[in-house]
């Protein structure tokens, strides 16, 4: 339950920081930190304009998309207390559950007809194809190294002590975050900011959307990075008490939005041809952890 | 019910299956037809009941007399079979329903469409049997059965010469299972003196368990459609009419699973190492499955490749479960043994039902190519809401029930990753990722068919306006969508059923607290899909609340600035597919047909392109080799020269060969 009270908070805040990291490192002074909250906040109360194109689809799928996030964050743990929904195998509900999500949002883009939503499906979809065994294997190793099998479990009792394991949660933040910018359509895989549609993945996908259903899209991706931004943190708090964990987790999830602002601010966008080539080398990354941790339990002889 | 009373209802069947052969042939259609559903149904219920009462109560054993062929044939029904009896009586019966509506047209062809029921009266009948005999011998005869059935079911169309070739593929590959599971027998037959299931036992005690089950996983793997085995699939699904490759794919390859599980209650040496082969192969077959799903634009072909995917899901189950033999780890073996079971249940469903929603598709718009289609869901939006279902389920998204026995297996994969040594460490890893890939382009594969057949706008003029379907059709596709969604959301009951049958596969040590833990996690996912579907439907009330009708404004798709946009112009499903078909082009390969522009052309005339996919092991492994086969058969073409006094000769030069043969006493 406190984890998804924690998730709720960070998400309100967390988009703002990275628009507000990106302004403050091109020199402007920008919005304020709750203006993306306002944003929905008016899409809710406005109309909407569909293509007559569309059919029931597209009005259905942000709704799915939207309690497919929500239900993920269910199963996210918060140090010791455990998620709203905590059983065996649970990061496997949780991958599955957003898959459903993208699928909607997938069938929604198709449904416009647009040959650029098209596009931007078949993006997606090939992305978050390739992004998912850097996730199993990633959760596979923490799993051998835990003995545990559920989220819950897996990050309670993960000791962060020797030199390996340091390396190990260093190669893990990377995995995740990284996974974090591929599911959320951020750089260096999408560039939300660009102004041409052919080179967009996720902003593309919603060009039709409007009022409620786009606020929708919006609160989902702003859950999102609360949500990888949460499984992080959990990586390193284990069994710390609150009094140090919750603070931990706000000056975690601050650094995680100044680092994507950052990142944002810095860095160009990849080629579209070299996105799946970057996301298999998180898998080789993910495949990296997997002999740490074999390592770690010197299963090697 | 007494054992001889048991023997009688399943005498009753196959009598009453030859009286309605008899009646069916002699009396008019209507009657016909009558007869042949009275005949479907009480074949399946009788073998249902029996089939419930081996599930709950105890195996029921009983012969039948095949006269003086086979002699006295011991038939059981244990758990293991009871299962896929009912799966392939309710697959069946909504596939018989459907194929009324699906050949409706078809009617005035009069004996064609009589002698299509007949055949699927003993395609039923030989496919109960399979799971039934308990000899080897008779199992080789009903299989045979089964073979030539589905093959005449799959010629529907004969006039067609593709659908020729494909049935004709289809039966030369059967019978090269068949030659396999032959020798398996034969090998047992000659190592103990008997053909009954009994010697395999005896068998597998006393010998090297590892060659021949490998030999019967050969032969049953054809049937199942395991890499490198597969290559009927992709073109019998297609030529058959719908509610056969719904069956087919649905059950009939199931039946190869169920011929493997038969083989492994008999084992008793060698797990780990047929697991790990097992694991592989399936893994394998799995990937390349859906990658060749996710690139074709026929979409029967898809589902075909599809199953190929599933199947491998399934094998990837009894992988687990012989790793947890040998392991002995009792929750490896229920999570394996118990989610590959479960797949089962779930494919049939799910794929007899995209089968039949996409022979919806086909019957509306005569063509398979998806590319044609577009905007199906304004015209068909029952059809297109069925598909949906299935393509989610198919995928193992919630809250569908793929989702539950995917979920059981990946369990049973992060379970021997606890367990075991590094090498099994490494391979459990590897099918994991394996598997999460296989779950990612089932998403793509999935969204690109959908979106492609029934969303945006038609691509073509289609000749015939698409409609509906009948109800006819519709019903069967809401009953399996009954059952799954039974499946998804109590399936605690299913898991208790299967669950408490394993112990015939590999007597584990019963531990009740692990069935009971299973119990509980399965019980818990039915609990989350519940909820998963409760904020759907909250976020889908606040959602009609807040927007107000008046508000809301329709108009055209924004095309970026473009304002004359063209049905053609939207995205097609190859293009959705195509940065996929680049990554991989080494295992997809891509055919193109066409004619580059000459030099000093200069007024160019109409060109065609022309591109389509091959499957790697049909061209580069199977053709090439069939090729050289019939290459060297041309060199001894001059012994068939069509002289009849030649082949007096050959025959004279036989009978000589004998004598002498005989005289100097080398045959006797």
């Amino acid at each position: 339950m406190l984890s998804i009270l924690l998730n709720l908070i960070a998400a309100l805040f967390f988009t703002g920081i990275v628009i507000r990291t990106k302004s403050k490192a091109s020199g402007r002074k920008g919005p304020g930190i709750m203006q993306p909250i306002r944003d929905v906040y008016r899409l809710f109360r406005k109309g909407s304009v569909y293509s007559e194109t569309t059919s029931f689809i597209f009005q259905l799928a942000p709704t799915v998309y939207f309690a497919s996030v929500v239900m993920a964050m269910l199963v996210v743990p918060f140090g010791k207390s455990p998620g709203v929904l905590s059983f065996y195998g649970d990061f496997i509900f949780f991958a599955y559950v957003l898959a459903l999500g993208k699928f909607f949002s997938i069938i929604s883009a198709l449904d416009t007809g647009s040959s650029f939503e098209g596009m931007g499906a078949s993006r997606e979809a090939l992305y978050s194809m390739f992004a998912e065994p850097a996730f199993f294997i990633l959760m596979g190793s923490l799993a051998l190294l835990s003995g545990h099998t559920s989220f819950q479990g897996i990050f309670a009792s993960l000791h962060i002590g020797s030199q390996i394991s340091y390396a190990l949660a260093a190669l893990a933040t990377f995995v995740l975050l990284m996974i974090a910018m591929i599911e959320n359509s951020r750089m260096p895989i999408d560039d939300p900011k660009t102004h041409l549609e052919l080179t967009m993945v996720h902003e593309v996908m919603i060009l039709d959307n409007s009022g409620f259903d786009l606020g929708l899209i919006l609160t989902a991706g702003y859950l999102k990075f609360a949500l990888y931004g949460a499984l992080i943190v959990n990586l390193f708090i284990g069994v710390i008490p609150y009094q140090y964990a919750i603070p931990a987790f706000f000056a975690i999830q601050f650094l995680m939005a100044v680092a994507i602002g950052l990142i944002e601010s810095f860095m160009a966008r990849f080629r579209m041809s070299h996105n799946p080539q970057f996301i298999v080398v998180l898998t080789s990354v993910s495949l990296l952890i997997f002999f740490g941790v074999l390592l770690i339990l010197q299963k090697f002889v | 019910m007494d054992i001889l009373g048991n023997a009688m209802l399943l005498n009753g069947t196959i009598l009453f299956t030859f009286l309605a052969f008899i009646f069916i042939l002699t009396m008019p259609q209507k009657i016909g037809f009558v007869i042949t559903f009275l005949s479907i149904l009480f074949t399946s219920l009788s073998s249902s009941w029996l089939g419930i009462q081996a599930l709950l109560y105890h195996p029921i054993e009983f012969s039948l007399q095949f006269g003086s062929f086979a002699g006295e044939v011991l038939l059981k029904i244990d758990g293991l079979s009871a299962w896929f009896i009912l799966v392939i009586n309710f697959t069946v019966l909504t596939g018989f329903f459907y194929g009324k509506g699906y050949l409706k047209k078809y009617e005035q062809l009069g004996n064609k469409i009589t002698l299509h029921w007949i055949f699927f009266l003993f395609f039923h009948l030989s496919m109960l049997f399979v799971c039934m005999v308990q000899n080897g011998f008779a199992f080789l005869v009903v299989w045979e059965i089964m073979s030539l059935t589905s093959m005449l079911l799959v010629l529907f169309d004969h006039e067609n010469p593709k659908t020729f070739k494909a049935a004709l593929n289809y039966f030369v590959q059967m019978h090269i299972g068949v030659t396999f599971l032959t020798i398996g027998f034969i090998w047992v037959y000659h190592a103990t003196g008997s053909f009954s299931y009994d010697a395999l036992n005896t068998y597998f005690q006393t010998n090297r368990n590892l060659w021949l089950f490998l030999l019967f996983f050969v032969g049953f793997g054809i049937k199942a459609g395991f890499i490198p085995f597969h290559s009927w699939l992709p073109h019998a699904h297609p030529a058959a009419p719908a509610h056969i490759s719904g069956i087919m794919s649905g059950v009939m390859v199931k039946l190869g699973i169920y011929g493997i599980l038969r083989m492994i209650t008999f084992l008793q040496s060698d797990f780990i190492i047929l697991g790990e082969i097992v694991l592989s192969l399936s893994i394998l077959s799995g990937l390349y499955g859906i990658l060749n799903a996710a690139v074709h634009r026929d979409f029967k072909r898809m589902l075909a490749y599809c199953t190929i995917e599933n199947i491998g899901i399934i094998g990837i189950g009894i992988g687990i479960g012989l790793m947890g033999i040998g392991n002995n780890s009792p929750l490896m073996f229920y999570l394996g043994f118990g989610g590959a079971l479960l797949h089962v249940l779930n494919h049939s469903l799910f794929k007899s039902l995209l089968f039949y929603s996409a022979g919806s598709i086909y019957q509306q718009s005569h063509t398979l190519n998806m590319e044609n289609l577009g905007g199906l869901i304004k015209s068909m939006p029952k059809t297109g809401a069925l598909f949906l279902i299935g393509a989610l389920a198919i995928g193992g998204l919630p809250p569908f029930n793929g989702f539950v026995s995917e979920f059981l297996i990946y369990n049973g994969l992060i379970e021997g990753i606890h367990t075991s040594s590094i090498s099994q460490i490494i391979l459990y890893v590897l099918v994991l990722a394996g598997l999460s890939i296989i779950g990612g382009l089932s998403v793509l594969t999935f969204t690109k068919a959908f979106g492609t057949i029934f969303l945006g706008q038609p691509r073509t003029t289609l000749t015939h306006k698409p409609q509906e379907v009948s109800s006819t059709m519709l019903i069967p596709q809401y009953l399996i969508i009954a059952m799954m969604l039974s499946v998804a959301f109590l399936p605690q009951f299913y898991m208790k059923i299967v669950g408490s049958h394993l112990s015939i596969l590999h007597s584990m040590e019963n531990d009740p607290a692990i069935l009971n833990g299973i119990g509980k996690t399965t019980a818990n996912i039915s609990f989350y899909f519940l909820l998963l579907t409760g904020i759907v439907a909250a976020t889908w009330i606040v959602r009609s609340l807040l927007i107000k009708k008046e508000h809301l404004i329709f108009g055209a798709t924004w095309g970026c600035g473009y304002v004359a946009p063209n049905n053609r112009q939207q995205y097609t499903g190859k293009s959705f597919s195509k940065p996929l078909g680049k990554i991989f082009n080494a295992l997809l390969i891509e055919k193109k047909e066409f004619e580059e522009l000459k030099k000093g052309e200069i007024y160019p005339k109409g060109k065609s392109y022309i591109s389509h996919y091959q499957d790697v092991f049909e061209y580069k492994l199977i053709k090439p080799s069939t090729d050289w086969l019939v290459q060297s058969a041309n060199y001894f073409s001059f012994v068939q020269n069509g002289r009849i006094q030649s082949y007096v000769l050959y025959g004279i030069v036989f009978i000589l060969a004998l004598i002498i043969l005989s005289i100097l006493n080398i045959v006797s």
